[in-house]
Order: C-alpha cells, then sequence, then structure tokens
C-alpha cells in the first residue's frame, strides 16, 4: 500500500525499518526531481557547490573533492542530496541522504524515474522489461483510477531500470514507479561538454 | 459502524475529523495534496496517502482522487468535513455508487437543499419566515407597488448572477424610479437577462444559526444556535452562544421552530440553519448548511456533545440516542476564528514558517488548530490557522478568559489577526452584545486595531 503508516503504536523493527525506506525513497524522489536541473546549473556555474532550499527543504550538491576531470559534473555521479526537515515528527526524514547509494561505480549512469500520475491501481505496459529504451513521453504503464486508465510515461529518454511497484498495487500520486537509467552516450556527451572547474573551486570564488 | 474512514480535507479540521475516528475506534486514512505532505494530520494519522498536487481541483476537489484513494486504502466511508466536496450532491451520489458511505446527508437530501431560491421556499411553506421579496418584476409600476407592500429599505436585484452588478439600495419611491433602468440595463449588460425582483433590506442585522441533528429514522434534536455576528465582509471571524441578542424565550422559539421545519422537509444529519435577526428581533431565514460548520466547537463545549462522532454515527444508520430533553446547555463559549492575515494590510492572506509555537491553556480554553513549531503555512489554501475556543460559567468570564488565552497564544513567524480579536473583545460594542454583520466593514478595523494598542 502507498500509504505513510505512523502513530503511537509499537511497531516491529521490520515495519520500522520499511518505512524508514518509504521515507528515504521519498527524499530520493524528490532529489531526482531536482537533480537534473540542479546538475545543469552547477556545471553551467563553474562553481564547486551549490545549495537550493524550497519550502522546509534543502538539497546541496557539491563537486566531488578527488573527480577525475573527465567525470564532469553533468554526470552528477558524486552530486548528493541532504535533505533536511523541520518537523518534529519526523526525525528519520531529517537525515542526510545519499541520493545515489552506488555513485561511485565508474560510468554509472544518472537516474530518473516514471512517477504515478494519480491515486489508483498501476500496471506496468505488458512488453516492459529491465534494460529497455524508451523516449521521452513513452507509456511506459497505466494507473487505473475508478475505470479510467491514465498513462504512466518517461520523463526522459533513457533506459528501463529496476520497478518499485509490483503491477496490480495501489500507488498515491507522485509515487515513483520505474527507474529510468540516462542512457551512456547522453552520460558521454555531457562530459565532453564545457569542463566544471576542478574540485574545490567553491572555495576560490 | 464504519471501518475506516477517508478524511478528504486538510487543516485543523482534518485532524478534528481523525480525533473523532480514533474516539469511536474507527480507523482513519488522511487524504493530502502534495503541499500538505507534511501536514499535522498526515502525520498524525495512522495511515495517510497523497491524492493530488497542490491545486485543489485535481487533490482536494477532485471526485475520482478522493474515491480512488479510498477504494485502495480500503475504506468503507467518506468524511468531507467543510467546504471543498462537502455539499455536493453529485459527490455523494458517486460516492454512493462506489459502495461507500458519505458521511453527511444522503445525495437525495443534498439535491433538496443544493439551490438556496428552492430551499427558502420549501422552509418557508413549513413555517420559516424568509427575507420579504417580490416576484419578477414587469415594470416600473409593478415594482413600486411591490416595495410599498415590502416596505422600504428594498434592494433591487436581478435574477441573473450576483457580485453586486446590477443590485442597489433605494429608501424611497423616487430613488427607486430613477435606479430602475439603470439596474435593469446593467443586468442585462452582465448577465444577459434584465429580469429584476425586490428583496427587504436588513440594515442592522445580526447573523444568528440553528445547529439541529435528524437521524434515519426521523428523530431529531436541535443544539440552539450560534451568534455569528462578528464578520468580515460575510466571513465569520468570532462566535459565540448563547447569543446575547435574544431572550430565552426568543432562543427557544427560534431553534423549535427551525428544527420543526427542517425534520418537516426530510433533512437528515447534522444541519444548520442561518437566521438574519433584524433590530426588531425578527427572525428571517436565509440558508441551511448541510455539513459541520468551522464553529462546530462552542456548541460541543455548551452541550458536552462531540458533533463529529454524531455526524459519523448519522451516517452509519445509527439512531440520535439522545432526545432534546437531554440536550442541556451549560455556560457561554466564544470562538475566535486564528488566521493567517494581515489586519493592516487590507487583511491580504499570509504565508510562511511557523517558528515558535505556543497555545493557551486554563480552565475552559481549548484550541482546534493544525500549526506545530517549524510547520510551513502553504499558499494554496485558505488563511484559518485554527480556532481557540473558550468557555465560562457566564458572557463576561468568557470574555475575560478569551482575552487571557488570546494573550498566550503565539504564532511566530506569521502574521495573525490574534491582536484584532482582542480589540473587538475590549470594544463597547461587543462587550455590550450588540454587534451587528456590517459594523467591521463599516468602521474598518483600524480604529479596533488601534485601540488594541493602546
Amino acid at each position: 500500500m502507498p500509504v505513510r503508516e505512523q502513530g503511537g503504536n509499537p511497531r516491529s523493527a521490520e515495519e520500522d525499518a520499511q518505512r524508514v525506506r518509504r521515507d528515504h525513497d521519498a527524499i530520493s524522489g524528490l532529489a531526482d526531481d531536482l537533480l537534473p536541473a540542479l546538475i545543469a546549473k552547477l556545471a553551467a556555474s563553474g562553481l564547486g557547490e551549490i545549495e537550493i532550499r524550497q519550502g522546509g527543504w534543502k538539497a546541496r550538491l557539491r563537486m566531488p573533492a578527488s573527480a577525475p576531470e573527465a567525470r564532469g559534473a553533468g554526470k552528477a555521479a558524486d552530486a548528493h542530496a541532504a535533505a533536511s526537515h523541520p518537523a518534529a515528527h519526523s526525525a528519520v526524514r531529517g537525515a542526510a541522504v545519499h541520493a545515489r547509494p552506488d555513485d561511485d561505480l565508474p560510468g554509472e549512469s544518472a537516474r530518473v524515474s516514471a512517477n504515478s500520475p494519480a491515486v489508483g491501481v498501476y500496471n506496468p505496459r505488458k512488453d516492459l522489461a529491465v534494460g529497455m529504451r524508451v523516449r521521452s513521453g513513452d507509456k511506459i504503464g497505466t494507473v487505473n483510477v475508478l475505470g479510467v486508465n491514465e498513462d504512466v510515461l518517461s520523463p526522459v529518454d533513457g533506459i528501463i531500470g529496476s520497478s518499485l511497484a509490483e503491477a496490480g498495487e495501489a500507488v498515491e500520486y507522485g509515487q515513483e514507479l520505474v527507474r529510468i537509467e540516462l542512457p551512456e552516450p547522453a552520460a558521454d556527451k555531457l562530459a565532453d561538454g564545457p569542463k566544471p572547474e576542478p574540485v574545490g573551486a567553491a572555495g576560490k570564488s | 459502524m464504519f471501518n475506516k474512514i477517508l478524511i478528504a480535507n486538510r487543516g485543523e479540521i482534518a485532524v478534528r475529523i481523525l480525533r473523532a475516528c480514533r474516539t469511536l475506534g474507527v480507523g482513519a486514512v488522511v487524504a493530502y495534496s502534495e503541499a500538505d505532505r507534511d501536514s499535522l494530520a498526515a502525520q498524525l494519522a495512522d495511515e495517510a496517502i497523497c491524492i493530488g498536487p497542490a491545486d485543489a481541483r485535481r487533490s482536494y476537489l477532485s471526485a475520482p482522487a478522493v474515491i480512488s484513494a479510498a477504494i485502495v486504502t480500503g475504506c468503507d466511508a467518506i468524511h468531507p468535513g467543510y467546504g471543498f466536496l462537502s455539499e455536493d450532491e453529485g459527490f455523494a451520489d458517486v460516492v454512493r455508487a462506489h459502495d461507500l458511505a458519505f458521511i453527511g446527508p444522503s445525495a437525495e437530501v443534498l439535491e433538496r437543499f443544493a439551490s438556496k431560491e428552492a430551499t427558502r421556499r420549501l422552509l418557508s411553506a413549513h413555517g420559516l419566515k424568509t427575507i420579504p421579496g417580490s416576484t419578477m418584476l414587469r415594470d416600473e409600476e409593478h415594482a413600486l407597488a411591490e416595495a410599498e407592500r415590502i416596505g422600504y429599505p428594498v434592494l433591487i436585484k436581478p435574477s441573473g448572477g450576483g457580485g453586486g452588478k446590477g443590485m442597489r439600495l433605494v429608501r424611497n419611491a423616487r430613488e427607486l424610479e430613477s435606479a430602475f433602468k439603470v439596474s435593469r440595463s446593467e443586468a442585462r449588460a452582465a448577465f444577459g437577462d434584465d429580469s429584476l425582483y425586490l428583496e427587504k433590506f436588513l440594515e442592522e442585522n445580526r447573523h444568528i444559526e440553528i445547529q439541529v441533528a435528524v437521524d434515519r429514522f426521523g428523530n431529531a434534536v436541535h443544539m440552539f444556535e450560534r451568534d455569528c455576528s462578528v464578520q468580515r465582509r460575510h466571513q465569520k471571524i468570532i462566535e459565540e452562544t448563547p447569543t446575547p441578542a435574544l431572550n430565552q424565550a426568543q432562543r427557544l422559539d427560534l431553534a423549535e421552530c427551525a428544527l420543526k421545519a427542517v425534520a418537516a422537509a426530510g433533512y437528515e444529519n447534522l444541519g444548520t440553519l442561518e437566521f438574519l435577526i433584524d433590530g426588531k428581533g425578527e427572525a428571517y431565514f436565509i440558508e441551511i448548511n448541510c455539513r459541520v460548520q468551522v464553529e462546530h466547537a462552542i456548541t460541543e463545549m455548551v452541550t458536552g456533545i462531540d458533533m463529529v462522532a454524531l455526524q459519523i454515527r448519522i451516517a452509519a444508520g445509527e439512531p440520535l440516542g439522545m432526545t432534546q430533553a437531554d440536550i442541556v446547555t451549560n455556560g457561554h463559549a466564544i470562538e475566535f476564528r486564528i488566521l493567517a492575515e494581515d489586519p493592516a494590510k487590507d487583511f491580504r492572506p499570509q504565508s510562511g514558517l511557523v517558528g515558535a509555537y505556543l497555545t493557551p491553556g486554563g480552565p475552559g480554553v481549548r484550541m482546534d488548530s493544525h500549526l506545530y513549531p517549524g510547520y510551513e503555512i502553504p499558499t494554496y489554501y485558505d488563511s484559518l490557522l485554527g480556532k481557540l475556543c473558550v468557555w465560562a460559567p457566564d458572557r463576561a468570564t468568557a470574555i475575560a478568559r478569551g482575552d487571557a488565552a488570546l494573550r498566550e497564544l503565539l504564532v511566530d513567524g506569521v502574521t495573525t489577526n490574534i491582536e484584532l480579536h482582542r480589540a473587538i473583545l475590549a470594544n463597547q460594542v461587543f462587550i455590550d452584545g450588540k454587534v451587528t454583520t456590517s459594523l467591521l466593514d463599516r468602521v474598518g478595523s483600524a480604529p479596533f486595531v488601534a485601540a488594541g494598542n493602546r
């Protein structure tokens, strides 16, 4: 179920872990929405670090301390988002979270996700498979809202990654359904673009 | 009783409904928009589900989103709160078509009371006095005759629409003669329909409403009245019960008339009948609200009845479980609507991050609010931050407790109308119980605020 479970009842360790994971997923989602724009800004600015605030959220991207120049900021492979939140009840969401836990892998591509357009029951398209190429706007599946199917669309050109929701699962509005990985050529192209200032540029300007 | 209720609203009323559900031992799911992800209701709830983006038309006002959320979370009823979809008979109908219960009157009842005009005719037929008015005016001669019959001053009103266009206040036959043609052409230009009618203008009126509850078996009770005369541009800001404007016999008479009429007209569940009371104590029915009211809490304080729990029980098909004789009011209660508005800047709505937040305490003090320190007030919705309610054995003590509580209430980081409330409490017209609905608009809030700051 796509619901956040909270409240005063004692919970098992497993439930706690699930809740933490869901919260982390929520933060990753936010970061994934913001990251592409931030990455572009960071690359264009030549700064070493960029931070934005929106509502009670804050996301900060920093150039890696030992990034080989070839990787470039455009890959954003080392960018990580720190998210904090003022609500007393959601201390777990206040923890800093790496948007990409495995972002040190060489050649790792940037990822985004296709999200639910509505609250309802999710079904991926029948031929959806990991590794499949999709274009921005391609239909990835549907969310059934009272018998009416709303399309789940890929927000970018990319490659289908892992599924984050099962067929037939109830999903909420905005829920991440499928990871989309940006293809290598795109990442390479970005790397060939204008080179950002090397590490530590933030201190210089 | 229901198994699980979807709360399709936000702010303080979502928290209030959640509390009622827990009191009744019923499960609850809070439906929230993206802008309310961190709302108090969503955080307090055992379950919460995001139904759409900040835009209410795609979340709190979207029937498919709300109903779909209820179905996928396994709810068997939807509580609409107030505003949004709470009085939408089409929504109530679709909810039922999906085998869910709508917590409020049935779709048939909502439809019967949907049109203000038809409701006035219906309840007038059941004995309630409505504001005297004319039929559609044929010509100037007809208008003069009707005005004479109703008694000046009268309002010339276009039948085609609202917003004040084509509307004229006239105090005598000469004014009527000169205004009639202008109103007619204005109405034609604005609404493509130049039909006009007359309505008696009540100069100094009070707004008093009667709370009723009717179950499916025809058992009906009233819970007396609330006086909502302290208004700004037709928005209530302070409500109290009992009203200082009527004596005991008048209060009882109005409540009994209202209950009799609404029960005979086939009403069901909680309802509020609104009246304008003129200077002579004459009550004119204006409209019925088929939902829980913002100001229900003061009735709870003087009757001891949990109105939201009662509303849920009635919708679940339970009998009232009380008779009129069981409803005894005790003491005096006042509600202050705490709004994120700047009285010094034409009441412009404020948003922002709530810093320190301290709620008042002491005997007879109740704060219903969705605020917490660190809460970001979204810009998308109304400016109600909460309701501070006070109770005391008598009105003077209630005013004193109100002032003490308002002094304690601290909402840092956002401009509110707390000081305006204190100024009104200190004003002699309020102390004398003589506020009329137009007072704040006529004198403006500046004198109140200035007096409060001295």
